[in-house]
């Protein structure tokens, strides 16, 4: 059989590694780009501490709009994340992809004589929800301020949603498959599912995630739409998912990029898996018809779970959407408990998002971040300027709580419809009846 | 020509249009150095092109977008700025 593949697998068969053994997908680098904090050990220490920064939007431009409160990525000149021409040709989601593939592609150690001999067997894949505002806000005012003649040509690639994906590939010299998945915020998700597919074909590693930069005055126009965007003035108070008080939810920049392999291969190159990506299954219920989205998420939570070949109540720990809106809060508590039976009602349940807002489809990819650290250390993080909670569910608020996590289970949400649950494994070995010891290791 | 465009005005176009830091010497010194080993893409030569359209109110020569050096690029766009008078 002549089969093309992407990537430089000689191996016997889709899915399977040239010994035979099934093809999985490893997380061995995480590059951060948050609120909280620049790199993934900063980011963990601020969000297993709860500190919330949300703060009053101070972009310029933005002082007059109706929308009050953000989550800004300050600590960050973009002229140390980039090299000068990308800050002329690319927009600032891109300054946070590229920042952020580098500091991932730092952590797992992969570098250029990895795969200068196989570029091929690297494929690059991200989620976009907002593409370049900023960038296209400006070229727009060229051109209906002054003329046609005043829009630049970069204005044709820099504010697409696939320009993340292809100034990393370009960048790195990734040669792999490519792609850009654009379904709502919980393609921050998604696009682990298609990066986990490129490697179960026979690509060797993917660089995804996602990274968004929605703080702009154009973008936060489009966003004043969104009747789920909450408009208060006070910072602590402006997004209290799964309370009384729930008032929408806050919007956030940023994101993270991973470096996922196919374990094998990680192993042969002296690589260290710090999670596997074990599951994921992906739903749709249309947009802001929340009471719907408790089947849609439930069904999405089912079918990761299935996946992964999980039971229920293998789940440590779940990293929920927590939109903070009353109906949509009520469903997703409700989802859990549909999906996981009674296990919904003990299993601990977190949202840092709340300390950070929400970056779109860079959301869930910081969550996929936060879990796998979470795993590492056996800690499961709380929800920032959350208490009283509403629902039947074991929300960690105030401070961090310890308990060993073997796996985790991350939910997302679009504002138009789309629900997705992906499931993590540890990469510590797993616990043996011989040796229960094991159990308590990484807490 | 006071209108000629200079090396010095090209490294400026390149550094603002396309954010390529090059400096004027650099360029006056190597101009058979090609746009690409300078690091300048065709959509930044493109955008260098319209610059100049705008800054002098006349059209470049058609070529002029498809330049390989800074050599070619200053020659086909003074040759047209003189013929045209600006």
């Amino acid at each position: 059989m002549s089969t093309i593949r992407a990537g430089r697998s000689r191996d016997p068969s889709p899915g399977r590694t040239r010994d035979g053994g099934p093809r999985r997908t490893v997380v061995t680098g995480i590059g951060v780009i948050a609120p909280n904090g620049i790199g993934a050990d900063v980011f963990w220490k601020s969000t297993q501490e709860g500190i919330s920064v949300l703060d009053r939007i101070t972009r310029e431009g933005c002082e007059g709009l109706p929308l009050r409160v953000g989550g800004e990525v300050r600590d960050l000149e973009p002229d140390t994340m980039v090299e000068g021409r990308f800050l002329v040709q690319t927009d600032r989601f891109t300054h946070f992809a590229m920042a952020a593939a580098d500091l991932a592609l730092a952590d797992a150690r992969l570098g250029r004589a990895d795969y200068e001999d196989s570029p091929f067997g690297i494929g690059v894949v991200t989620a976009a929800g907002s593409g370049g505002g900023e960038f296209g806000q400006r070229e727009l005012q060229a051109l209906w301020g002054k003329s046609p003649r005043f829009v630049g040509p970069y204005q044709s690639i820099a504010w697409f949603y696939a320009a993340s994906t292809g100034q990393v590939s370009i960048r790195g010299g990734f040669k792999g498959p490519c792609g850009v998945v654009c379904s709502d915020e919980a393609g921050g998700l998604d696009a682990f599912a298609h990066a986990a597919g490129a490697i179960w074909r026979g690509t060797d590693a993917v660089v995804v995630g996602s990274a968004e930069a929605p703080l702009a005055p154009y973008s936060v126009v489009c966003q004043l739409g969104y009747e789920d965007l909450s408009t208060a003035e006070d910072p602590t108070r402006a997004y209290r998912p799964f309370t009384a008080e729930a008032r929408g939810f806050v919007p956030a920049e940023g994101g993270a990029m991973l470096v996922v392999e196919e374990e094998s291969a990680a192993l042969r190159r002296g690589a260290r898996p710090r999670a596997r990506i074990a599951g994921h299954a992906a739903t749709f219920t249309g947009p802001s018809r929340w009471e719907e989205s408790r089947e849609g998420l439930a069904r999405a939570i089912q079918g990761a779970l299935q996946d992964a070949r999980c039971a229920p109540e293998e789940i440590d720990v779940v990293f929920a959407d927590a939109l903070g809106v009353p109906e949509a809060d009520r469903a997703e508590a409700l989802a859990i408990t549909d999906a996981l039976g009674a296990h919904g009602r003990r299993v601990p349940v977190t949202a840092p998002k709340t300390g950070i807002g929400r970056a779109y489809c860079g959301g869930p990819v910081l969550d996929v971040a936060a879990a796998v650290m979470a795993m590492e250390h056996g800690v499961v993080p709380p929800t920032p300027n959350v208490f009283d909670i509403c629902h039947d569910i074991d929300l960690v608020t105030g401070k961090a709580r310890r308990a060993p996590l073997r796996t985790a289970l991350v939910l997302s949400r679009g504002l138009m419809g789309s629900n997705s649950a992906l499931v993590l494994r540890s990469a510590a070995p797993a616990p043996s009846p011989r040796n229960p010891t094991r159990q308590g290791e990484n807490a | 020509m006071t209108d000629a465009v200079t090396p010095e005005e090209l490294a400026g176009l390149m550094r603002q249009n396309a954010g390529i830091p090059v400096e004027p010497a650099q360029l006056a010194d190597h101009p058979d150095t090609s746009f690409e080993e300078y690091g300048l893409d065709s959509l930044g030569l493109l955008g260098i092109v319209a610059a100049l359209e705008n800054r002098h109110g006349s059209p470049m020569p058609q070529d002029a977008e498809k330049s390989r050096t800074p050599r070619e690029f200053l020659d086909l766009v003074n040759t047209s700025l003189t013929k045209s008078g600006a």
